[in-house]
């Protein structure tokens, strides 16, 4: 390691984002009520591109808070706009939130986007992008995916229906494009100016055990051409597959990461692309690691890859003896910072690493 | 509506330094008594006029509680009770009653001979200032007058800090100074019990901190001072005699063991004497691990440590060295640090907050040219590294405070309004409590429920067995005595004024018309009311007059009007109701048929 901070927070957290370029939020996932929202202002160690040692700073800041009666499974911001959304069990419905860190440090709730029509629902996953106007993109399946319109809970656009698999992931590559990964790993792309269509990725090979797929999307500079970096999926086995999206029917590139089914299957699974770093990602959500993988040398054959760097910090957490080892929830990389990483984990702590690149490369 | 009131003349939503009246059940207490650091003139007190403007404080304080030894909780003492004048108790604890002076004096020191200042407390008042403390042990009940008691609690922070309950009666209020929550190395973390005040006090100063764990602080600290003498540098660390110091020397010691190092460390003289000597005497205030390695063996007896002669600052060769005063503002660490600072490959780490003015507060600002006696100018190239190790609570812990003691209400002090805002509803919500923030020189109004116990004589509870518990007893209070109620029934309390009791009758007439005898008027008004009171004892009596309970009623005839009969219903004050409900009835006519 460069560099290693570890924080506890009073309440475990399954999302990190990146809020306003330079703020954190973190939010709690117990069942009950009385989650906390909070947007964390990072020290400001973190904020700078230099590391500076044993600065008096050296410790997150609550900037706002708020208090969700539901858990936190998703939490978006909506860029341009003092914005959040939020989703979690028990339906679809999308809570808006509104910081206004001046006046107050109370996050209010400012309305609700009406859950979808039918009986079993799950909880919607979401993306954001404040391209024509602040739009949510949101779904629980396949067949039940809309944007809707942030301020005035407009819906804009419903996507034609091909198939009731739950999602696992969504994404705005373009604020015409979207981008649909199921959690049987099916991928689709969809152009909301028609809107009939829906082009499928190349599924991912299926193989008899019910593994799911989550997926990860390069949040590149915004002048990027997006659909130029590749899609990755994980599954809950391990397997990495890279899709080129304009050649969607094929992989770029497929191997399988040293990692054992977790038991609680896809709950946390993760994937994410080094925003400053090119062809390196980041994998969690099988046990107390986060693994980084480099994917430029891989090809498809789908052999094992070796990862650059295992992240270990949480397995030695605090707890200890108090039953089962604390399993990473959710992790994302720095947005400036090339080699740091954010990672939380089931037993409350946050972890803020830089690693050092293994010689042999630059 | 009986109530608390708590007006903070520093801290409220100012950090720097804590002064806070709390007026309780007709006592007034003042809560710590510090000095802002930050401030060169007046502003650096709290406002003591705002407490009496013509009265002496004296008369109006009962008394004065100090939590622990940081001058921005008892750095203004000195200037209170000797310049602005105060006669009455001070409390503290041991610890704080012997570390509170050194430190004024230090201050004092810095301020009038090296900053050369006037409007200042001399050595002598901070002498006669300490005549006037009064130490407390932990949890020992304190009776500062028949109706207010203190109590101390273990609050961790430092080295004697506690947190104070103040009770009067059946009210009181627990002011917690600075606390932390989590043990450290050589403190255990502050603990109350479940006594349920009406108000909490509570500093929130790091209420919106999510801190780095120690393990990183400390793992950094040694990576410091490791790189430093691996290059062949020098460290100094400037240490206050107590408390962090002896952390570090742990640390430094297990680390030096597990790498293997042979660079000397060494600990200055007159620190190891002063620090075994408060260790000695105050060890219950330290954890467990440090009692059980002191009994063991002495605690400055480490392999790697040793003392520390001047003549040694001159070797070549890497070293660490710990030495006093704290902020580089005089003494041994300054000297040291002259000798050291124009050399780069060099270190020295501030393990604290040091006050303006001293040499430690400037080089940690970024100055590198310091003007040192006579003119000379000491260019700074060592390297300037700080580090924080105080503890105080952070929203878990105040949460956990909160749950500890159970209060009514909670009061924040030391924290921005608009960043507390979070906190208040979060305490609110979770514990169903009222949250107040005030500011400097705002008061805050708590209102209280006192129960005021009543003893009650045996009889009259007896008596009045039946009621729901909650009902009115009907009894009387006797010469009040300030130290409790009693209540007993009217005829003891009459007996114990010496007052004859008086009996009210009061007399009805009601008309009837009835042409019949008197007699047959009686008998027709008895079967009525036989018929109509079934619960009531209606009795006929032999000589004519009619009973109901313990009411009279007896018939006439009226001296004009043989037609008319008139009918006497008496009764005494206690039968009230029911006398005007017979009356009621009666008035309304006898039936035709009896």
């Amino acid at each position: 390691y460069r560099d290693l901070h570890t924080f506890e927070l009073q309440a475990p957290t399954r999302i990190i984002e990146w809020v306003r370029g330079n703020r954190v939020c973190v939010a709690g996932y117990r069942q009950s009520d009385g989650n906390e929202i909070l947007q964390l202002i990072p020290p400001p160690t973190l904020l700078t591109k230099e590391t500076q040692g044993l600065r008096p700073e050296r410790d997150f800041k609550v900037e706002c808070g708020g208090f969700s009666e539901r858990p936190v499974y998703s939490l978006k911001y909506v860029p341009d706009t003092s914005l959040l959304v939020t989703s979690g069990p028990p339906d679809s419905s999308l809570q808006v939130w509104q910081v206004s860190a001046e006046d107050s440090d109370v996050i209010k709730s400012v309305s609700t986007i009406a859950r979808e029509n039918g009986t079993e629902q799950s909880w919607a996953k979401t993306a954001t992008i404040s391209a024509r106007a602040p739009w949510v993109l949101h779904g629980s399946r396949l067949d039940r995916v809309q944007i809707t319109e942030v301020e005035s809970g407009k819906n804009v656009y419903t996507a034609a229906s091909r198939g009731s698999e739950e999602l696992s992931d969504l994404a705005f590559l373009d604020c015409n494009t979207l981008l649909l990964c199921c959690t049987t790993g099916r991928l689709c792309l969809a152009d909301i100016r028609q809107s009939q269509s829906l082009v499928e990725a190349m599924s991912v090979p299926s193989v008899p055990c019910s593994e799911q797929w989550c997926m990860g999307t390069k949040h590149g500079a915004q002048g990027l051409e997006p659909s130029s970096q590749p899609v990755a999926r994980l599954s809950s086995r391990g397997l990495l597959t890279l899709t080129d999206l304009r050649k969607i029917s094929e992989h770029l590139a497929f191997a399988k990461a040293r990692v054992s089914s977790p038991d609680s299957g896809a709950e946390f699974l993760c994937v994410s692309w080094a925003p400053a770093l090119e062809g390196y990602l980041a994998i969690s959500g099988f046990d107390g690691t986060v693994h980084v993988y480099d994917t430029q040398s891989w090809d498809s054959s789908g052999r094992e890859a070796e990862p650059i760097f295992v992240h270990k910090g949480h397995a030695f957490g605090g707890a200890g003896d108090s039953g089962d080892p604390p399993l990473v929830t959710v992790h994302t990389w720095h947005l400036q910072k090339p080699r740091t990483l954010l990672s939380a984990a089931s037993d409350g702590s946050l972890h803020v690493w830089d690693w050092v690149q293994p010689c042999g490369k630059c | 509506m009986p109530e608390i009131k708590v007006t903070p003349l520093g801290a409220g939503q100012d950090v720097g330094r804590s002064c806070i009246l709390v007026s309780i059940a007709g006592k007034n207490v003042m809560l710590d008594c510090g000095m802002h650091m930050g401030y060169n003139d007046d502003r650096r007190f709290p406002d003591f006029s705002y407490i009496t403007q013509n009265g002496r404080l004296t008369d109006f304080l009962d008394c004065v509680i100090i939590s622990h030894f940081h001058l921005d909780h008892c750095g203004a003492l000195p200037y209170f009770s000797e310049m602005v004048g105060y006669d009455g108790p001070i409390y503290m604890t041991h610890p704080t009653k012997a570390i509170c002076p050194i430190l004024l004096e230090d201050y004092r020191k810095i301020t009038v001979d090296k900053k050369g200042e006037t409007n200042f407390f001399t050595s002598q008042m901070i002498k006669d200032c300490m005549k006037k403390v009064v130490a407390v042990h932990l949890h020992q009940t304190v009776q500062v007058d028949e109706e207010l008691e203190i109590k101390a609690y273990y609050a961790g922070h430092v080295l004697g800090a506690a947190m104070f309950q103040i009770k009067v009666g059946c009210e009181s209020v627990v002011y917690t100074g600075d606390y932390n929550m989590t043990p450290d190395r050589h403190l255990g973390a502050a603990w109350i019990d479940k006594c349920r005040p009406d108000l909490l006090i509570s500093e929130s100063t790091y209420a919106t901190t999510i801190r780095d764990s120690k393990r990183c602080r400390e793992r950094d600290f040694l990576k410091k001072v490791h790189e430093t003498v691996e290059r062949g540098g020098k460290v100094l660390i400037p240490v206050f005699a107590l408390g962090r110091a002896q952390e570090l020397c742990i640390l430094l010691e297990t680390f030096w063991e597990r790498m293997n190092l042979k660079a000397p460390i060494y600990f200055s003289t007159g620190l190891t004497e002063k620090a075994n000597h408060y260790y000695k005497l105050f060890i219950t205030w330290t954890n467990q691990k440090i009692r059980k390695t002191f009994v063991q063996r002495n605690m400055f007896e480490f392999k790697h440590i040793k003392a520390f002669d001047r003549a040694f600052a001159d070797n070549p060769g890497p070293m660490v060295v710990f030495a006093t005063p704290g902020m580089l503002h005089a003494g041994q660490s300054l000297q040291i640090f002259r000798k050291w600072a124009g050399n780069e490959k060099n270190m020295v780490i501030m393990p604290g907050y040091c006050v303006q003015g001293t040499v430690g507060h400037k080089i940690l600002s970024g100055q590198r040219k310091l003007e040192m006696e006579g003119r000379q100018i000491l260019e700074v190239k060592m390297q300037v590294e700080y580090m924080s190790f105080s503890a105080h609570a952070d929203a878990k812990g105040i949460m956990q405070l909160i749950r500890q003691a159970e209060p009514r209400n909670v009061l924040l002090v030391h924290g921005e309004a608009k960043k507390m805002e979070f906190l208040k509803q979060k305490i609110e919500q979770e514990f169903h409590v009222s949250c107040f923030m005030p500011a400097n020189g705002e008061t805050s109004s708590i209102l209280t429920n006192p129960c005021i116990p009543v003893d009650i004589a045996l009889g009259l509870l007896k008596r009045e067995a039946q009621p729901a518990p909650r009902g009115f007893i009907p009894g009387a209070f006797p010469p009040f005595s300030p130290q409790s109620f009693r209540l007993v029934s009217p005829e003891q309390a009459l007996k114990e004024l010496g007052l004859a009791e008086h009996q009210l009758r009061f007399t009805c007439r009601v008309h009837i018309q009835d042409p019949r005898k008197e007699h047959e008027t009686v008998l027709r008004v008895y079967n009525h009311l036989r018929g109509l009171l079934k619960d009531y004892s209606v009795q006929h009596l032999p000589d004519g007059s009619i009973t109901v309970e313990s009411i009279l009623i007896q018939a006439t005839a009226h001296s004009e009007d043989q037609g008319t009969k008139v009918l006497l219903v008496s009764w005494t004050y206690q039968d009230e109701e029911l006398g005007s409900y017979l009356t009621a009835l009666l008035k309304k006519g006898l039936p035709q048929s009896t």
